[in-house]
């Protein structure tokens, strides 16, 4: 494991997964920046959220996205960029996977309102790499 | 980078994030921009159940029996009056079949095209949530005709046709209602199924 790690923590690697995650989630962050309005119903459906706090995570959460999407890609506090990606990464994945258990269908809204993409497996298997690379990208070497 | 030093940075970029998505909504809320939201969340729908208030007034007769052609209609005594609250509305099946029975709603299937074909409320126009937000030009020639529009789907934690409703919204059409119970609920209750393909 630790092996796999280290080959893993490559710096061109960690570079190339870091500008990955980075692009992904500055891409996302500006289309739900787009349409906040759509994005927190979107975000509604997956029923994680108290209602009253809904907006407020609405406006706010593609914002962090954006930040740290655009750290992660311009290498600034790139380590700190990464582990915020990892853990929305692994936030949004739970969110998926209990939306699809509990065959909850609608629209993720992961990329904003143009995403008509449905929760499902497809969903969760995507996620789920992502997440993998994001974690990649928190390898950079202190 | 130690592990206090790495806990700052992500502080300060989830800072920067919150002030800055704060910041933007504020803007968003004053007057000349449209992209702000309100600062608590409120329920997307507006839940009436059966509680629907229904025509109670002798005053206004059945139907629009003005001389003026663009009038709005008055649903006979005893329909359900869906309200403009300026977000969906949900309503119960008594309800919804008063609305059917009196011809006094369109009803909007938000389900996919294959689900709609094996079986739907007789009258309902087949509007699946991808076309709603692909061809806003189909939203808009949606003909009322005075009526409030239902829009319903799979039932259960079916969410589209919430979804829906507020695209339908968007596009200034109203008052809109959801019917959550959806088609299963409608069918298993034994009320009339079209399974024609053509009512899109």
């Amino acid at each position: 494991m630790k092996g796999l790690i280290d080959k893993l923590a490559h710096p061109g690697l960690v570079r190339v997964a870091g500008i990955a995650i980075g692009l992904v989630f500055v891409v996302a962050g500006l289309a739900k920046i787009g349409d906040t309005a759509a994005f927190t119903a979107q975000l509604h459906n997956f029923r994680l959220t108290p209602i009253a706090l809904e907006n407020l995570a609405g406006m706010i959460l593609p914002w962090v996205e954006l930040v740290a999407g655009t750290a992660l890609i311009l290498g600034a506090r790139s380590r700190a960029a990464a582990w915020i990606c990892a853990a929305l990464m692994f936030l949004f994945t739970i969110a998926i996977g209990q939306a699809a258990a509990r065959g909850l269908d609608f629209e993720c809204g992961c990329f904003g309102k143009g995403d008509a993409s449905t929760v499902g497996l497809q969903k969760l298997v995507e996620n789920i790499g992502l997440t993998a690379v994001a974690l990649v990208a928190t390898l950079r070497r202190r | 980078m130690n592990g206090n030093s790495l806990i700052r940075d992500i502080a300060l970029l989830v800072g920067i994030g919150v002030v800055l998505g704060v910041g933007y909504n504020a803007i968003g809320l004053r007057g000349g921009n449209d992209w702000g939201i309100a600062w608590k969340g409120v329920p997307l729908i507006e839940t009436l159940g059966d509680e629907v208030k229904p025509v109670e007034t002798d005053e206004l007769p059945p139907g629009n029996m003005s001389d003026d052609p663009l009038a709005p209609v008055t649903p006979p005594r005893g329909i359900p009056v869906i309200e403009d609250f300026g977000r969906p509305v949900e309503i119960g099946l008594r309800a919804i079949k008063q609305l059917y029975d009196a011809d006094a709603a369109l009803f909007i299937d938000a389900r996919e095209d294959w689900e709609y074909a094996a079986g739907h409320i007789p009258g309902a126009i087949n509007l699946p949530y991808e076309q709603a937000i692909t061809d806003p030009a189909r939203l808009e020639a949606i003909d009322q005709r005075d009526k409030p529009i239902v829009t319903y789907c799979g039932g259960g934690s079916c969410e589209i046709s919430i979804s829906v409703a507020w695209e339908l919204l968007g596009v200034g059409k109203a008052p809109v209602a959801v019917y959550m119970g959806g088609f299963p609920e409608w069918e298993k209750a034994g009320y009339p199924v079209d399974k024609k393909a053509d009512g899109s």
